[in-house]
């Protein structure tokens, strides 16, 4: 091939202006994630600097007072602990049935459409009709008074959606090949859902409850509607006592005029923080369990 | 090998029990297998398969051959009921097995699929432990007995216990593909059905694994009656004994139909086809 | 439950197609063999005017027939089936060539058998009766050597068939010479004639010998070539 001939086959392609186009592009998205990495990354920080020097064994084991320095979070954390078990022991079980029904055993149809749009619309509802919702059929229609157990059922009425959507979704993401197989060995349905087809879609099920009590445990506006206190001084010891939750709490230490009680929130949120944490961890520890790759 | 279909409060079943070895022109009463008359199936009220009637022999290999779209894993799902799992099929015609109608009212699906078993075109193990996939199907049947004996058996008829031996906990997924789908043959043969049907059970995998699936079906035949669909007509005329050629037919509106051609012994089809579509289809002046 | 003494056999992916093979190399040098019974009993027959030995001749054509319906059958079959290919396919078409060569042997035993029959009561020369038995002698070993050539794949042997045919054509050409003194005898004449016929069956039993170790030279190298061209007979192979 001469010389002349070289030009009119290159490979060069488009030249720089294609690249400065995506090179752009890249960074774009780049910058996008680090706003939200960077927002949540200033958030803890502040939070940490602010209310470390209140954390202490005291500042859990102490109940609410006027006054900051001796003001605790003791009611506010068993609370949590004992509405969010109350959530979980109600909307994971019911959850995953309903996910399961819904995903393996119903007719697809005209009705099972509706149902799947029925229930996200209620994934989108606004949080505080939960309260309401608590409040009119728990509180009231079933006497539980304004009690952890009609708190955590509230909360677990707000959750069950996402897990059950989440939940369909980790059923669908399982290939059918696996039930195909299962059955033609002669395994009934239920023997092929229990064994074969919720083991493996058992990471995705946890994923969405990850996502669901984490969204449960920071929840203040339905719990306030249906009546939990904002300033507890006791420790809930039954299902029926009433509660307060660390999110209430902690709305209600900034809320008050004192500077000082500026570090008691963020101690308090801290603790919030590190049950969520310790909650996720428990959660990804039995995923993991499940998700062991060949 | 004497089997009672349980579940099914009206109809009992007592096979014959059936000598292994042999060819079956040695012994003068054997009767098909399958004997299926005029079947169809329709999804959605459109015929996908119709008017296939055929005698299976037992302890042969059948292999059903044609274009894509006639039909061939349609009519072979068929045979072990696993058409039920779609809503909109339907079926029509008759399929006997031992003289009994698998789609007869009192028959459960369930117990059908203990005696007939499947293999799939891509290989599906589950993701389990090597043990766990063919325990799972022992189980299931409440074969119960000695698993690891069963395990053990079911690994070296499918030609794989001398690779996986050592390690029979390790995950499934980590086996190649050859090695998987003669997993699945395993998991198939553990449950001791009477027949295997293959569909496309080597499609996905390289020459030399497809080359020990064969080997492997060939020595299976000694104890079980064995279906396969392919698309490859050198493995059909390779392994089969029978071969049943479908083809499509096209209507006036324009819906396609599968129909069976031609269903004769592999050497007479592959040497002397009584149709023209067979000849045309394999020797490849089709389409 | 499981059978601990379970062995699976050892792999061999195309097994069916090797034991078809192998039940080939078996029939084809049955074959061979029974079609040299058949020269041989029917040039015995010659030597000693014995007409039994003729007739056990024509009926032994049938087992060769046999063989070769059946051989025939098996390769049209193997190539439908099997798709063979590089040795396999040269192993079959070789096959196909000799199964027809050996059946034409054959025929030629039953036309010696025939001839023997028409000329029985004649007399004989016992000159042109040692000539015969010389020539078929070596038509009988060319042909069990291209048969052993084919199944030892021997090339040196195939490549030596040729050579051994020199001296049958060359007794082949001397017929004519020995018949012709006896021009006295009309009888005698008329059988000398029809010993003629032999010979000249006999030499082409001899060809059909070459043509056999031309297979077999094909079969090994894949490259098919005429040993000896009859319109160019100074260009050997």
């Amino acid at each position: 091939m001469s010389v002349g001939e070289a030009q009119a086959f290159s490979l060069r392609g488009q030249g720089g202006k294609q690249n400065l186009y995506e090179k752009t592009f890249v960074v774009l998205l780049l910058v996008a994630v680090l706003i939200g990495v960077a927002s949540l990354i200033t958030l803890l920080i502040d939070v940490l600097r602010v209310g470390a020097p209140r954390l202490s064994v005291d500042f859990l084991t102490s109940l609410p007072s006027r006054f900051a320095a001796r003001a605790g979070a003791q009611p506010a954390l068993w609370g949590t602990l004992w509405v969010i078990s109350v959530c979980t022991l109600f909307s994971v079980p019911v959850g995953m049935g309903a996910a399961i029904y819904l995903e393996e055993f119903a007719r697809k149809g005209r009705l099972a459409t509706l149902i799947e749009l029925n229930i996200a619309n209620l994934a989108a509802v606004p949080s505080i009709i939960y309260g309401l919702l608590g409040l009119a059929v728990f509180v009231r229609f079933f006497a539980m008074g304004r009690s952890v157990l009609a708190g955590g059922l509230t909360l677990g009425l707000l959750v069950l959606p996402v897990i059950v959507l989440s939940g369909r979704e980790a059923l669908r993401a399982v290939p059918s090949s696996i039930r195909d197989g299962a059955l033609a060995l002669g395994a009934t349905r239920w023997q092929t859902v229990s064994r074969q087809v919720f083991p493996a879609a058992l990471p995705g099920f946890l994923t969405g409850i990850i996502l669901a009590l984490s969204r449960a445990i920071g929840e203040t506006a339905p719990l306030i509607t249906m009546g939990a206190l904002t300033y507890v001084t006791f420790v809930p010891n039954s299902l029926l006592d009433r509660f307060t939750v660390l999110p209430i709490q902690i709305f209600n230490w900034t809320s008050r005029p004192q500077s000082a009680f500026a570090e008691t929130a963020a101690a308090g949120i801290v603790v919030l923080l590190a049950v969520l944490l310790a909650m996720n961890a428990v959660a990804i520890l039995i995923r993991s369990r499940y998700q062991r790759k060949p | 090998m004497s089997k009672v279909m349980k579940r099914s409060s009206e109809i009992t079943l007592d096979i014959k029990p059936v000598p292994t070895g042999g060819t079956p022109d040695d012994r003068p009463e054997s009767e098909p297998i399958f004997r299926v008359r005029d079947l169809g199936v329709r999804y959605g009220g459109l015929l996908a398969v119709r008017g296939v009637t055929a005698d299976i022999s037992r302890n042969q290999i059948t292999a059903i051959i044609g274009p894509s779209g006639c039909g061939k894993s349609t009519l072979i799902r068929c045979f072990n009921r696993l058409n039920d799992l779609i809503p909109a099929a339907s079926i029509e015609g008759q399929v006997l097995y031992h003289g009994v109608d698998l789609y007869g009212p009192a028959v459960d699906p369930v117990e059908v699929r203990r005696h007939i078993g499947m293999v799939f075109q891509k290989p599906n193990p589950f993701p389990k432990s090597i043990y766990e996939n063919i325990a799972f199907g022992l189980r299931v049947n409440g074969m119960t007995d000695d698993i690891d004996a069963r395990v053990e058996h079911a690994l070296q008829g499918a030609a794989l216990w001398d690779e996986v031996k050592g390690k029979l906990k390790s995950n499934a997924l980590s086996l190649s593909g050859g090695q998987q789908q003669r997993l699945c043959i395993a998991r198939a043969l553990a449950v001791e059905p009477d027949v295997i049907l293959m569909d496309e059970p080597a499609s996905a995998l390289d020459p030399v694994a497809t080359s020990r699936i064969e080997d492997l079906m060939e020595s299976l035949k000694e104890d079980y009656t064995i279906l396969i669909v392919t698309h490859n007509m050198q493995q059909a005329a390779r392994v089969s004994d029978m071969t049943a050629f479908l083809t499509v037919e096209v209507s006036d509106d324009g819906h396609r139909t599968g129909v069976l051609v031609e269903f004769a012994p592999t050497t007479e089809l592959f040497t002397n086809p009584r149709d023209p579509r067979t000849e045309a289809y394999i020797t490849g002046r089709f389409g | 439950m499981a059978d601990p003494s379970f062995r699976p056999r050892p792999l061999n992916v195309r097994r069916h197609f090797d034991e078809e093979l192998r039940e080939l190399e078996i029939k084809v040098q049955a074959m061979s063999a029974a079609a040299q019974d058949l020269v041989a009993q029917a040039v015995r027959g010659l030597v000693e005017n014995n007409s039994q030995l003729y007739d056990q001749v024509i009926q032994g054509d049938d087992e060769v027939d046999f063989y070769y319906l059946d051989i025939e059958r098996r390769i049209v079959a193997l190539f439908a089936l099997q798709t063979p290919v590089a040795t396999d396919l040269r192993f079959l078409t070789a096959l196909l060539h000799i199964n027809l060569h050996l059946e034409r042997v054959a025929d030629m035993a039953v036309n010696i058998a025939k001839i023997g029959q028409s000329v029985v009561d004649l007399p004989r020369s016992q000159v042109i009766i040692t000539h015969l038995s010389e020539m078929s002698g070596i038509a009988l070993k060319m042909i069990a050597a291209s048969t052993d050539a084919f199944a030892r794949r021997d090339m040196e042997l195939a490549t030596k068939l040729p050579s051994m045919d020199d001296p049958l054509d060359r007794l082949n050409r001397g017929m004519m010479r020995a018949i012709l003194p006896i021009s006295d005898d009309k009888r005698m004449l008329q059988w000398a004639i029809g010993m003629h016929t032999v010979s000249r069956q006999i030499e082409r039993i001899g060809d059909h010998a070459v043509d056999i170790a031309e297979q077999v030279a094909f079969l090994i190298t894949g490259e098919f070539r005429e040993f000896t061209d009859a319109s160019h007979p100074d260009k050997a192979g």
